[in-house]
């Protein structure tokens, strides 16, 4: 488990340098910050000023190793725009991004186990019909889609829930459904086709020859057997909803890390790029860590192996 | 009588047709009795014992008719509910085949084998780990009180076979279903679970049916034995006089393909022809195609010939 736990973390490293040198290399191929920040008529050797004072004349490998040298002591440099601390500029707005996607994660999962189980137990009854129908829908509809859908009809309409903003509980509700209205399609499935499987096995047989009650059956011995195919499902969709909540967080006014990239991308604050990115590719790797620690909660087989 | 089952019909109902997976069978379990049912893969001996329970294919499988009664108690017409509760586990218990996939991987052992006492109400709370080791030292697991945390795949097969034994004692059922619960296991293992299966009857009198293709751990186990063939009882009797006089050409021919030790080197007879098809079986004898004593009377339905002292098969053959 340990020598597991060893050998992902140092996967994780090599990913979050890969990605690092990525997003180095093509933010400076998006174009001169330097044109975004003095007026169009500045004079030659004001823009060449600036170049030099911000370190952008120097080669851009040297310019990378200033870069990874500063961030290991947590210093990514100022933002061009903002004035301040590039990493002070994610750590304010990463609560909120994490929390959507905790709560986007949690929908995705409140909707997906029950529907998953309940079809696997009633095999081609009107959950498992109405269940797929969903799931397609699901798959077909992009997150901006259903945003502005959620809005029009929950805040629009039925005036029950504010359209966006960041604070009050009810505020989290409708960009948390958008955010996680993809990802139930794929969970149902795979609970589904886990729970088919565990139910069919030699093990909940056995529990129903011993006059076992149906209902401990399903959601005791045979969910948690059909957990461990859903956990590493989950890491993978948590991870893609801390990087990918951009969507969602503009289209709520979510004042999120990926908002934040996202408008850094189009003033060219490169500082803030390469500490959002950086951010998020972290915790995309501490997340699927995470889920590998739980793999041993749930499954005792790999608690044990070494 | 503990057991006592008549005419029973199972019916699977496939996509191909119909299967009549049981046809017919009649047999009768005393208390403190084993019985042997016998016969190769597909012969209804696992769909018999499934039926005792119950626990048919959901949605294809159906008790057709025949009766199923259990100290008196008829358990064809009781609800799943009813089942679940007074009879599962209860009363009438089951041991499967395969103890490496026979326990649940997640949970452990101490959950597992408390299971079946908690949902029949036999211990509670702070009973219940009591009762659990005391199951466990019932079926010679070794130090059962520091294992309860443990998890199957902890254990070795054999270990594994013990607890699920465990599992199925723990509420002392009248009767016990053993399906093939040896053939996964290495021979040495297989001697001690026979002898598990033994002290368990001892203890608690339980009737056990034992479900075998194997005719050694059948004589081994049994009091009597019924050999099942295309989903009927074919022949039986008390062990003795079907290894000594075995009477239906079926019996004979599954006791002339055993390999002896010590037996003159020569090829084991393998009986020729396929068992038919249970979709649409032959009216008459089911194992006239095979038969080398075929006659043409064989086309009708065989009559049960009593050979005397509880022994009986159907055959035209012994009629005559």
């Amino acid at each position: 488990m340990l020598r597991l736990f060893g050998r992902r973390l140092l996967q994780g490293l090599f990913s979050i340098i890969g990605a690092s040198i990525i997003i180095f290399v093509i933010s400076r191929l998006s174009g001169d910050p330097i044109v975004m920040m003095l007026p169009n008529d500045a004079p030659l050797s004001a823009i060449e000023e600036m170049r030099r004072t911000l370190g952008l004349d120097r080669p851009l490998w040297a310019q990378y190793l200033i870069f990874i040298q500063h961030a290991l002591v947590g210093d990514f440099g100022n933002s061009y725009r903002w004035k301040m601390p590039a990493l002070q500029l994610i750590m304010d707005r990463l609560p909120a991004t994490i929390e959507l996607a905790v709560c986007g994660l949690l929908f995705s999962v409140a909707v997906a186990v029950p529907v998953g189980v309940m079809s696997a137990v009633n095999r081609g009854g009107w959950v498992d019909r109405v269940g797929r129908v969903f799931a397609m829908l699901g798959q077909a509809m992009p997150a901006f889609w259903v945003g502005l859908l959620l809005i029009l009809l929950f805040a629009i309409q039925l005036n029950w829930l504010p359209a966006f903003g960041y604070g009050s509980a009810s505020q989290f509700v409708l960009p948390a459904i958008s955010l996680g209205w993809y990802p139930v399609a794929a969970q149902t499935r795979i609970v589904r086709s886990a729970m088919l499987d565990v139910l069919d096995s030699d093990h909940i047989r056995l529990s129903r020859a011993l006059g076992t009650p149906e209902r401990l059956i399903v959601w005791k011995y045979a969910l948690r057997n059909a957990a461990i195919p859903l956990l590493t499902m989950l890491g993978v969709y948590f991870a893609a909803m801390l990087g990918g909540a951009f969507v969602v967080e503009t289209i709520f006014a979510w004042p999120g890390v990926g908002r934040t990239v996202v408008e850094a991308v189009f003033a060219r604050d490169f500082p803030v790029v390469q500490a959002g990115v950086m951010f998020t590719s972290i915790l995309f790797v501490a997340s699927n860590l995470l889920v590998d620690l739980s793999y041993g909660l749930v499954d005792p087989r790999i608690r044990d192996a070494r | 009588m503990l057991l006592s089952v008549r005419n029973l019909q199972t019916h699977l109902h496939l996509r191909r047709g119909l299967l009549r997976a049981v046809d017919g069978v009649s047999l009768e379990v005393a208390e403190g009795e084993t019985l042997g049912l016998v016969g190769e893969s597909g012969s209804g001996k696992t769909m018999t014992g499934l039926s005792l329970l119950r626990l048919l294919p959901k949605g294809s499988g159906r008790i057709a008719g025949g009766s199923i009664q259990l100290d008196g108690q008829e358990l064809t017409t009781l609800s799943e509910a009813q089942l679940a509760r007074d009879i599962r586990g209860r009363r009438i218990a089951m041991i499967m085949q395969d103890p490496m996939t026979s326990l649940n991987p997640v949970f452990s052992i101490g959950d597992q084998v408390g299971s079946p006492l908690r949902n029949h109400d036999i211990a509670r709370g702070t009973a219940l780990r009591g009762a659990v080791v005391d199951v466990l030292r019932r079926v010679r697991l070794p130090s059962p009180g520091e294992r309860l945390g443990d998890y199957p795949h902890q254990f070795s097969g054999g270990q594994r076979q013990r607890i699920v034994a465990a599992m199925a004692i723990g509420c002392t059922p009248r009767l016990l279903v053993a399906d093939e619960p040896t053939t996964a296991l290495d021979v040495t293992i297989q001697v001690q679970i026979i002898n598990l299966l033994r002290t368990i009857q001892d203890d608690t009198g339980a009737g056990i049916i034992l479900i075998t293709h194997d005719l050694g751990v059948a004589a081994s186990l049994c009091r009597r034995i019924a050999v099942m063939y295309a989903g009927q009882i074919v022949e039986t009797g008390p062990v003795r006089a079907i290894y000594r006089s075995p009477s239906h050409p079926y019996t004979q021919a599954l006791l002339a393909a055993i390999p002896r030790l010590g037996a003159k080197r020569g090829r084991l007879t393998a009986i020729a022809g396929q068992p038919p098809s249970l979709i649409d079986p032959p009216t008459g004898c089911r194992f006239a195609a095979r038969c080398p004593s075929r006659m043409a009377k064989c086309a009708e339905a065989p009559p049960v010939v009593d050979l005397g002292d509880g022994h009986s098969a159907s055959c035209w053959k012994l009629a005559s």
